[in-house]
């Protein structure tokens, strides 16, 4: 690892460390979440609290649930056909999924980026960091600052400043996946979903989004299902480890702070996990 | 410093009372109301309308009902959702309204197929050739079992042509990625403007009248592959198109040649819509008449020679018979109709099924 790299990366653990104290007020929480598809349930009884400002990183080998589970927080998860879902999902203590909720607000506030980077094509660099003021009607002034800032934040700018105009496939899919980080920032998001953001990306790439994601969390609470365990450590306050085994439904095997998962996880499949035994 | 949570297994009793739920369905009763309301009330009005007053029933479903109905939407949505979703109730009932409307239109063209073709129906039908029957015998003689193999012949021939022809052409352009291909393209693009009477035309100019060909099925087949060669090449071609190009690549990488990675990976991968190319270039001539009159030309007896003789497909029958001013000639007509329509339903539902196969179990 080079010098500069350790620098970043001793600068995160700082930041962590601040943040943990920092952090008081839940601003989501899941109670007894269990997800079917059709009769099949594969995720069982979750309980996790995101606290405000902070970053929660699920982790856990493939198929145990840890993507459905995240898109059960901004109700993407229903728009499965067979899907069905048990318990609550509370936001700012409501629980989202009640009758009188619109789920096109629940989205604005939850924003969500994805595995793959998925710019609009058809929108130039610009115009896809402002397309979800568009697509949500949210009126705020001065386009140029939120374009500036949100690619700031997004570890973007200076590599697009001058080229805000071109098509945003031409970007490659590090600066792309850093555009649609960008992009669900400028509608003023207050939790963001991020489902395995770095897993096509190249180290150096990571490395920026994992930076931007340690910026971002002063403001916004994070939730990032990863598989790269190393990354669990670098950004995240808390963990929380699901498992599925043999055809059961996946459940949170451990949660806690990122440190004593890490460092002094009392459930053995956490240790053998953490310490990449298996998975 | 806290430490951590691990799975509480005493939950698990009440985890096993949990019953899969779609919360996203459920309902607020002011949601229902405001919705039954939006509903109920243009409705009535309209209703009200047609009772007691002296305007047309169409005008008041297109000029008074529909506004209102999209109206009551939006009032509703703003009402339930807040002002961002009014967009959402247009759009929600316009589509509803459109497809009500194409259904309308396409149910009534049934409807009059089915309920005078049924007239003309039986077994005699089905089967008897045209042969001794004038327009004015009465139904329950003579058929369009003739005309039924004429088409089945004349289509089988032209899709034998202009299927494989169509698809070869399209992995030209998606897969070999010749030089010729933006020329290929545009051609094939042209020929899809071909009026049927010029294939039709073409045919009879270039090979009947020259002596090559007789009148036949072979003409007309080669006159239909004419028209059907464009649709097949070019939804060949966007099919092609879809295939995701990790799969050429990952072949590649197996160390296929080009052959046996357009053949076993792309082709099989495109399947699916390689036979929707192949049915949607079928139901283009189907029921094309205007080549088959210059072509094949029309026989009342039952032929199966597709080389040398003159043949009658369903197209021409209904063509001849629906011209005729003997009222169970019109019937016969409808009748023929209504087998082509069957029979295009048939072969759809066929092609469906066996496209619908996956690998293994």
């Amino acid at each position: 690892m080079s010098t500069a790299e350790y620098e970043d990366v001793s600068m995160m653990e700082a930041d962590l460390a601040m943040t943990a104290a920092t952090s008081a007020r839940t601003e989501m929480e899941t109670r007894d979440v269990s997800v079917w598809f059709g009769k099949r349930k594969v995720l069982e009884g979750v309980n996790i609290a995101f606290p405000k400002n902070t970053v929660t990183a699920l982790i856990g080998p493939s198929g145990c649930g840890k993507s459905t589970f995240i898109r059960t927080l901004n109700r993407l998860h229903e728009l499965i056909p067979t899907a069905a879902l048990a318990g609550e999902v509370l936001y700012e203590g409501n629980d989202i999924y009640s009758p009188e909720v619109d789920p096109v607000h629940i989205r604005l506030k939850i924003g969500m980026v994805f595995q793959k980077p998925n710019p609009f094509p058809s929108m130039t660099i610009r115009g896809n960091v402002l397309s979800g003021l568009k697509l949500s009607g949210m009126k705020r002034p001065n386009h140029d600052d939120i374009v500036e800032q949100t690619l700031t934040a997004a570890g973007l700018w200076n590599e697009v400043k001058d080229r805000l105009n071109n098509a945003a496939g031409d970007l490659s899919g590090g600066q792309q996946q850093r555009l649609v980080i960008a992009r669900s920032l400028a509608v003023n998001p207050s939790v963001l979903l991020m489902d395995e953001p770095c897993s096509a990306l190249d180290p150096g790439s990571t490395l920026k989004i994992e930076e931007t994601i340690r910026e971002l969390s002063r403001d916004i609470t994070i939730i990032i299902v990863t598989h790269n365990m190393q990354q669990a450590v670098r950004v995240a306050d808390n963990t929380a480890f699901f498992l599925a085994t043999d055809g059961n439904p996946g459940h949170v095997v451990e949660q806690g702070p990122t440190t004593e998962i890490f460092g002094n996880p009392q459930d053995q499949r956490t240790l053998d996990y953490v310490n990449g035994r298996f998975g | 410093m806290s430490s951590t949570i691990t799975f509480d297994a005493e939950s698990l009793p009440r985890l096993e009372e949990q019953k899969p739920q779609t919360p996203w369905g459920r309902r607020t009763s002011r949601f229902r109301t405001v919705v039954i309301l939006a509903v109920l009330i243009p409705a009535m009005v309209a209703t009200m309308l047609f009772w007691f007053s002296a305007i047309a029933g169409p005008i008041i479903v297109v000029a008074i009902y529909l506004p209102l109905q999209i109206i009551a939407a939006v009032l509703a949505a703003v009402a339930v959702r807040g002002t961002k979703s009014a967009g959402d109730a247009v759009i929600i009932v316009s589509a509803i309204a459109a497809t009500i409307f194409s259904l309308i239109v396409l149910v009534s063209v049934l409807w009059s197929i089915v309920t005078k073709g049924m007239q003309a129906l039986s077994a005699a039908f089905i089967f008897q050739n045209n042969e001794y029957i004038s327009p004015s015998t009465p139904l329950g003689y003579g058929g369009v079992g003739h005309a039924i193999l004429g088409t089945v012949l004349i289509v089988s021939i032209s899709a034998l042509i202009a299927v494989p022809l169509g698809v070869m052409t399209a992995i030209y352009i998606t897969e070999v990625r010749g030089r010729a291909v933006p020329y290929v393209r545009f051609f094939v693009q042209a020929m899809s403007g071909v009026p049927s009477v010029v294939a039709g035309l073409f045919i009879l100019t270039v090979l009947i009248l020259t002596g090559v060909l007789d009148n036949s099925a072979f003409a007309a087949g080669l006159a239909y592959s004419i028209l059907m060669l464009p649709t097949v090449a070019r939804t060949a071609e966007e099919v092609l198109k879809l295939v995701p190009d990790d799969l050429r690549t990952g072949a590649l990488a197996l160390g296929s040649t080009r052959a046996r990675v357009v053949l076993r990976v792309v082709v099989p991968a495109a399947k699916t819509g390689i036979i929707t190319a192949a049915i949607l270039g079928v139901a283009r001539v189907v029921g094309e008449t205007a080549p088959l009159l210059l072509t094949a030309l029309k026989n009342d007896k039952t032929v199966l020679n597709p080389f040398s003789e003159p043949i009658s497909a369903l197209p021409t029958y209904i063509f001849t018979n629906v011209a005729q001013p003997y009222p169970d000639a019109v019937i016969r007509a409808w009748g023929a109709a209504l087998t082509l329509m069957v029979i295009v339903a048939v072969l759809f539902t066929l092609t469906r099924m066996l496209s619908t196969k996956r690998p293994g179990k």
